[in-house]
């Protein structure tokens, strides 16, 4: 056995963590702030749509993954005290005026016949830009001072990647004449164009770009 | 989509039959059920046991209840997530409790729709009482967890309690698996409700006591006219030990053992009314 009280490098040299990261403490809490909000919206629309949509294999996969995007909100909840903001309500808003529009034009879809607007409003839209932000967020933020909030990224966006292929495969399932193609194709150029204006679920730049 | 929406709109596929607790209780077939042994002989027994001469339809037919009931609960709590606004209508850890049942209600149905197929049936092989999902429509959160949580997820315990029995006094493991495994989820949203009706009414007297009503008017209608308590003539039993595990009080429970009594004692009264009026027609026609 090794010495114990020979001196060891406090990093080891596979661990190649480094300091420096985009966000400061107060961006990163607006961002999650931002995360929080968005979660909520998505989890209250998929459960009041479980009574809406007539096919039962939708019905339970939305009772399914309302409970997940409730947990991401919880996640958020908590990890907002934490980056100095003890009222969480305070930055649990949207990201501006578009994804307040955008939430309502998304959950507009009622009827039971339109499952397939339904689905692409959270699958093909909203989720896929959940995942570019919680990447975005996760390739550039510190891996040491914020590795509290890596650790729920890596959570949250498991579960995304999983919800957003359940998601997608049912739409493929669903989508079956030129027509529904056309539908779903329609409803995702206008939800997009909204999601266009309000810049992704942080705002403007939650790509970085400004 | 709209806030809080109507029980008649409920979306199912073609192969699911909606009716109501009326059509449900005016079916004669439910008020002139007979209950027999194995050998064919008449008993006050109504527990659902293997000894039973339709135990295995009526071992289905519950199981279709139960799934049924799974969906309209998954639903009620759906419902629970969008109709109120957060904080000001229902606090977020209340919203995210309901989400939480969600998905447990989305696993219920899962695991319905194996055991069904398991023991033989096929959904929309009985008609869906849409009664459950009634309870889910109340515009106060606190009065929809009374119904829900506290009358409608009560007596799912005591239902899978009765199921779990019956899987094992008939030698299924499988059955009996499953309906523990959703017992243990159902004292779970019990005790939800009761932790929520608690909190939120805590320096509302009144509200909690109009919640309180509520869930006895919810209990009694899901007595199904003495379909649950302590008695034997009852199918269901009333599972007294889950309940106290889900939050109910001595009290609480003394309660709806006497309001399933009257609803018990209620039908076997109408029933001997019908019998008296069928023997009497009976006479007559034998005398003319």
């Amino acid at each position: 056995m090794a010495d114990p009280y020979k001196p060891r490098a406090p990093f080891a040299p596979w661990d190649r963590r480094t300091l420096p990261g985009i966000f400061d403490v107060e961006e990163s809490a607006r961002r999650v702030g931002n995360y929080k909000w968005a979660e909520m919206k998505l989890f209250e629309v998929l459960g009041g749509w479980v009574a809406t949509v007539p096919e039962l294999d939708v019905k339970m996969r939305l009772g399914t993954h309302c409970y997940k995007h409730a947990w991401h909100a919880e996640l958020w909840h908590k990890r907002l005290p934490e980056l100095r903001e003890m009222n969480p309500d305070r930055l649990t808003v949207p990201a501006n005026d578009a994804m307040v529009r955008f939430v309502e034009a998304m959950t507009e879809p009622e009827a039971p016949e339109l499952t397939i607007e339904k689905l692409v409003g959270v699958y093909r839209v909203f989720i896929p830009r959940f995942i570019a932000a919680y990447t975005y967020h996760l390739n550039g933020t510190s891996e040491i001072t914020d590795a509290p909030t890596i650790r729920s990224l890596k959570f949250i966006l498991h579960d995304e990647f999983e919800d957003w292929r359940d998601g997608e495969m049912i739409l493929q399932s669903l989508i079956e004449t030129p027509e529904e193609a056309a539908r779903a194709a329609s409803h995702m150029q206008k939800l997009e164009a909204i999601m266009i204006e309000a810049g992704g679920i942080a705002g403007i730049g939650t790509l970085g770009a400004q | 989509m709209r806030k809080f929406f109507p029980v008649e709109e409920l979306a199912r596929d073609e192969r699911f039959n909606k009716i109501t607790m009326r059509d449900r209780m005016g079916d004669p077939r439910t008020a002139l059920n007979v209950s027999t042994d194995a050998s064919g002989k008449r008993t006050n027994n109504f527990r659902l046991t293997p000894g039973r001469r339709d135990a295995s339809d009526g071992a289905r037919g519950l199981m279709h209840g139960i799934f049924v009931g799974e969906i309209q609960a998954l639903e009620g709590a759906g419902r629970t997530c969008w109709d109120f606004e957060t904080d000001t209508e229902a606090p977020f850890a209340l919203k995210l409790d309901m989400a939480r049942q969600c998905w447990d209600e989305a696993r219920h149905v899962e695991i319905s729709v194996k055991l069904s197929d398991w023991m033989g049936s096929e959904i929309g092989q009985y008609a869906e009482n849409t009664v459950l999902f009634e309870a889910a429509c109340s515009t106060d959160p606190v009065l929809r967890l009374a119904g829900v949580n506290r009358a409608l997820e009560g007596l799912a315990i005591d239902v899978f309690t009765t199921m779990k029995e019956f899987g094992d006094l008939a030698g299924d493991p499988y059955l009996e698996f499953c309906e523990d495994w959703m017992l243990a989820d159902e004292v779970t949203h019990v005790k939800m409700g009761s932790d929520w009706l608690r909190k939120i009414t805590e320096n509302d007297p009144d509200r909690r006591k109009k919640a309180l009503e509520f869930q006895s008017v919810v209990d009694k209608l899901f007595s199904y006219g003495g379909t649950r308590s302590d008695s034997q003539e009852s199918p269901i039993g009333l599972a007294r030990r889950f309940r106290e595990l889900a939050g109910f009080t001595d009290d609480e429970v003394a309660d709806i053992a006497e309001v399933s009594m009257q609803a018990l004692n209620e039908r076997k009264s109408a029933v001997a009314k019908m019998r008296e009026a069928a023997d009497q027609f009976a006479s007559s026609a034998a005398a003319e």
